[in-house]
């Protein structure tokens, strides 16, 4: 199933041109949206909802038309901005039934998928305090449950781990994982940061200066190469050199050693070589293709 | 040791299959809330102190009119002037709230998340409008029906004033429309409060000293004509002139306003622009 779609989509500012005939297509699942600052991403969002018109080409949301069904389009989508825009003054259960009652929700449903919703995204007792004194990853988690009170088929969210700790990070792209699995809602995620969506998402878009760069699923970006990555404490020198004289392929990289696996047997070369230095192993992982990749 | 007593079963995600209403309702439900925040309600009780303050005020006239009509058995004063004397009061709250309403949804950027959803710029800035005009019809009116009530209930020796009564909640709705797009207007171009606060308040006073400058050097050079209609630059004559004309009540200003249209005219001319004005500039907030 699509879940979005654009054809030959043009966007241009006075002074600059945000996208430059894009088509791209996306299905359910987490979808993530790669681009430097400027790439054009949160400019697809705002024409994907219909808030923005487009120079040219085509926009569409779950078979929708952008251009003309905006309203039916923001019934069932939700949208997390880049930008901060909680109010101060009021507390982030207040805000969160406030903005499921301009989805449509009546009031008692908008209080109890509210509660469900902060639940959700990790907001227990300090939700019936006011937003204006919480901390950056409490923000972000407000600004996720707005998105998702009123439950929509699909959620675009616009750099959803600005500004947080590595552990805040890593805790909103779990959640945003569960989103797009265990809730069963489509998510768009853009991010300028490669390495935190080949993580989560299923499909990864790239696009630069508004151009498409690449459009493929994670596991043809990221196919499992035959290697493995092998980090010790110390002595690493010394690993190398056993390695290469058992006949291996050993290439190091500062304290990293990858080693190329001809056979099973390679493993079993490697479990030797550690316990016969009697090394402190930090770790061992199968070498994986990254998504910077697409850039070099 | 203690056996536990309850579960806690992890329902997972439940998912929303009740109704979604249309766009009428969530434009109900943000005139509704606003209006609430416009009287401090649902907000920290730092925000309720000048609206509570301006609605005890408000309500001063009415408990002297119905001590005055109980004790001494006349009417001191008319329904109709209830606005005009009243009219600094009412600019108090039109500039103290007005901000309020459209401020802080530009200032912290809620706006988009508001787009984002099933409401369009029109809905949005006509909730905000249709709030602060019952937020001050409620202001004039509620006086006002204290005063009626009050007037039915003692037996004063004149016939009670119906048709006045109903002439000044009519004129309290042409106040209530013509303060509110000018105050929305005026405060929509800041996103700061105090900002807005203060160009409010400062388009009254200037309208009020304006007005009283113009109206007295003209009235000194003999152009009584020209007088009467430079007195009209405050918009509390304005739509006092209007009631007069409209519904053939006393002009409170002491000296009687141009007759015909032309006062109409010229607060339906403001109300459009005043309106216009707001419009164009959440156009062009949304595109931002």
């Amino acid at each position: 199933m699509t879940i979005l779609a654009t054809e030959g989509l043009t966007k241009r500012f006075p002074r600059v041109t945000a996208l430059d005939q894009l088509t791209v297509a996306a299905g359910t699942g987490v979808t993530g949206l790669v681009g430097a600052n400027g790439a054009g991403k949160s400019t697809l969002i705002k024409i994907l909802l219909g808030l923005l018109p487009a120079s040219a080409g085509r926009a569409s949301v779950l078979g929708m038309d952008s251009a003309v069904q905006g309203l039916e389009i923001r019934r069932i989508v939700g949208y997390m901005p880049e930008h901060e825009c909680l109010p101060p003054d009021v507390s982030a259960t207040e805000f969160v039934v406030h903005m499921a009652q301009m989805s449509g929700l009546p009031r008692t449903a908008a209080r109890e998928r509210a509660a469900d919703t902060l639940r959700h995204v990790g907001l227990h007792e300090e939700r019936y305090r006011p937003i204006g004194g919480y901390s950056t990853g409490m923000k972000q988690r407000v600004k996720l449950a707005q998105a998702l009170v009123h439950d929509p088929k699909v959620v675009f969210l616009d750099e959803p781990t600005n500004g947080l700790d590595p552990q805040g990070r890593d805790e909103m792209l779990a959640l945003i994982r569960r989103i797009g699995s265990e809730f069963g809602i489509s998510v768009l995620v853009t991010s300028h940061l490669l390495g935190e969506l080949e993580r989560i998402c299923d499909h990864v878009i790239v696009i630069d200066g508004g151009r498409l760069l690449r459009s493929s699923a994670i596991g043809e970006l990221t196919q499992v190469t035959q290697a493995v990555s092998v980090e010790v404490e110390e002595g690493w020198e010394l690993l190398a050199g056993h390695l290469t004289e058992a006949g291996e392929a050993v290439a190091v990289e500062g304290r990293l050693i990858t080693v190329q696996v001809r056979a099973d047997e390679t493993f079993d070369v490697l479990r030797d070589a550690l316990c016969d230095l009697d090394l402190n192993l930090v770790r061992l992982e199968q070498r994986h293709g990254r998504i910077e990749d697409v850039f070099k | 040791m203690t056996q536990p007593t309850g579960v806690i079963h992890d329902i997972g995600y439940r998912h929303y299959d009740g109704v979604r209403l249309s766009r009428g309702y969530a434009a109900t439900a943000l005139a509704l809330h606003s209006l609430r925040g416009a009287f401090g309600l649902g907000r920290p009780a730092r925000s309720k102190i000048i609206p509570f303050l301006v609605a005890a005020t408000m309500l001063l006239p009415a408990v002297v009119s119905i001590a005055v009509m109980a004790l001494l058995k006349q009417q001191p004063l008319p329904y109709t002037g209830l606005a005009v004397t009243m009219q600094a009061v009412l600019a108090v709250f039109l500039a103290a709230q007005s901000p309020y309403l459209v401020a802080p949804d530009l200032r912290f950027r809620v706006l988009p998340l508001y787009l984002s959803r099933p409401v369009t710029v029109l809905d949005y800035v006509g909730a905000k409008f249709v709030a602060l005009t019952v937020a001050l019809f409620l202001l004039m009116a509620v006086p006002l029906t204290l005063i009626y009530i009050g007037e039915l209930l003692v037996e004063l020796e004149t016939p009670v004033h119906h048709g006045d009564y109903l002439a000044a909640m009519g004129g309290s709705l042409i106040f209530a429309v013509l303060l509110a797009s000018i105050g929305l207007a005026l405060a929509s171009f800041t996103p700061r409060r105090g900002l807005g606060v203060a160009s409010v308040i400062a388009f009254y006073m200037f309208t009020l000293a304006a007005s009283a400058v113009f109206f007295g050097v003209l009235l000194s050079e003999g152009l009584d004509n020209a007088a009467k209609w430079s007195i009209l630059i405050n918009p509390f004559f304005l739509v006092d002139a209007v009631q007069v004309n409209l519904f053939g009540t006393d002009p409170s200003n002491g000296e009687g306003y141009p007759p015909g249209f032309g006062p109409a005219a010229i607060a339906l001319a403001v109300i459009a622009l005043a309106l216009s004005a707001l419009f164009l500039r959440y156009r062009k907030a949304a595109a931002s």
